[in-house]
């Protein structure tokens, strides 16, 4: 895979993600992890090699076919990417409503995960007034909202607490256990060590799988 | 029922200042055009009806004496009155003609000397179709000076410039339509390129174009909508002051500017049409500008 045709960034790159796995992205910086989550999230087609997501070749896929993949795909991103003009609760309700859920089923669903992220109290406040733990928290309700089939995080718990990095590792691991994929992409090794789950080294040129498979 | 949920911050982009007022003078000119072209239509109809099922007889004034010209006019009515599909054939007086040469010779008498034509008015029957070739021939072949005058040449001048009203009317409002609609293009795209950022997250997120540009189409009409009632508002104020204006003048032959209820419902649909066209161009933007994200 790369950005223009004489740079690539990814390469060599061979693996499959059993459906409810549960598994880490990780390696130095530059290594092209972010990289490789784009692709998993559909945000870029690869310019060479096969990507097959839910059973389908994303190089052959119509576009317009895409929006319903990707409204199977949770999405941590690193930044947030939150919308400072919507309250928090706007922000997590953007999945559902883009999926055509119906308003009044919104308001519950919204306001009981975010209380399960601890944001109880900060259901109305606009991003930019909240902690970067606080962002990382409506980015990560955001992602989990719609009950994805697949959940691609990145660093999602590098800007919080202890307490609520545990509390949202516990968030991925009950998603996983209802059937959810996992992938997160960290470079935190104390956060690996804690779970037997298989991970994914990407390093300069090279790439393989330790771990419990 | 125009509750919509905006995940993008469009009223925020500035659009919000200038797209109204740019919408509110275009449909104030189309207002405007609508309205004129309806009223000249409505005064060439009324002349067009007040022509139709009507033919002059004018028998040209001569040196004759005044008996000779009583004997012509007894000659023109006899044959017109025995003439099929001729209802009446009356003689116009010579008090009303001079009121018809008013304008020129000014108030008071005709002097006796002047020679002026005699005239009469023939109302015909309805749906008559009379071969006015044919009685005008036998009128001048009966009677010296006879001329017969069908109305036909300012008929068919009448129905032309009403035509070539309603055309530049067309043109016009078309015109406005076409600057309406680049603006909204041109708000389109600034929003489009204002927002990018969240028009990428929204579509990593799984939103369809349609959802992003139903956004955009829903803003578009809204401020279409205020621009339009604003501009209808301003022209309906107005052709009020016109219609008063040209009330104030009688008997002239300016067209009048009456607003009727059918020409309201044409003027009222212009801000919607404005809504309508904005919404569409609206969604033609977008979906074009989206086709090139992944």
């Amino acid at each position: 895979m790369g950005y223009s045709a004489d740079e690539e960034v990814l390469r060599g790159i061979n693996f499959h993600l059993k459906p409810g796995s549960f598994q880490f992205l990780t390696g130095p910086s530059g290594t092209g992890k972010t990289s490789l989550l784009r692709l998993m999230y559909l945000a870029h087609r690869a310019s060479g090699g096969v990507v097959r997501i839910f059973n389908q070749d994303i190089a052959r896929t119509r576009r317009a076919a895409l929006p319903g993949l990707r409204q199977r795909i949770g999405v941590v991103f690193q930044d947030f990417r939150l919308l400072d003009h919507l309250s928090a609760r706007d922000n997590v309700a953007l999945t559902l409503r883009i999926g055509r859920v119906r308003e009044d089923a919104i308001g519950e669903r919204v306001t009981e995960l975010l209380d399960w992220v601890g944001l109880r109290d900060h259901l109305d406040a606009k991003p930019p007034t909240l902690s970067d733990g606080e962002k990382q928290r409506v980015a990560i309700a955001r992602a989990v909202i719609g009950r994805p089939n697949l959940l691609v995080a990145d660093e999602p718990t590098g800007s919080v607490d202890e307490y609520q990095g545990v509390r949202i590792m516990r968030l991925f691991k009950e998603l996983n256990r209802i059937g959810t994929t996992v992938v997160i992409a960290t470079h935190d090794r104390r956060l690996i060590s804690q779970f037997n789950y298989p991970v994914m080294e990407l390093g300069h040129g090279t790439f393989g799988i330790t771990g419990n498979k | 029922m125009f509750r919509q949920h905006f995940d993008l911050p469009l009223g925020e982009d500035g659009s919000d200042r200038f797209v109204p007022w740019i919408i509110a003078v275009m449909v104030y000119l189309a207002t405007l055009s609508v309205a004129a072209g309806m009223a000249v239509n409505r005064s060439v109809d009324k002349w067009n009806i007040g022509l139709e099922g009507t033919i002059t007889v004018e028998i040209v004034a001569s040196n004759a004496p005044v008996e000779d010209a009583g004997k012509r006019m007894d000659r023109a009515l006899s044959i017109l009155r025995k003439t099929e599909g001729v209802r009446s054939a009356t003689p116009i007086s010579r008090d009303e003609i001079s009121k018809l040469l008013e304008p020129w010779l000014g108030q008071g008498d005709v002097p006796l000397t002047l020679p002026i034509p005699q005239l009469i008015d023939v109302r015909l029957e309805a749906g008559t179709k009379l071969d006015f070739d044919a009685l005008g021939t036998l009128l001048e072949n009966a009677v010296p000076g006879a001329r017969l005058d069908d109305h036909q040449y300012w008929t068919e001048r009448l129905t032309g410039f009403g035509r070539s009203v309603q055309i530049t009317s067309a043109f016009i409002v078309m015109l406005v339509a076409l600057a309406g609609a680049g603006t909204v293009v041109f708000a389109t795209r600034a929003g489009l390129e204002i927002h990018r950022e969240v028009i990428e997250l929204m579509h990593l997120v799984g939103s369809r174009d349609s959802y992003i540009a139903g956004q955009f189409q829903a803003h578009a009409m809204s401020l279409s909508l205020r621009g339009g009632v604003v501009g209808l508002g301003l022209g309906a104020a107005t052709l009020g002051v016109l219609s008063g204006i040209t009330a104030s003048i009688k008997g002239s032959f300016l067209p009048t500017v009456t607003i009727t209820a059918e020409a309201w419902a044409v003027l009222a649909a212009l801000p919607l049409l404005a809504g309508l066209i904005a919404t569409m161009t609206a969604r033609v933007t977008v979906a074009r500008a989206l086709q090139e994200m992944p």
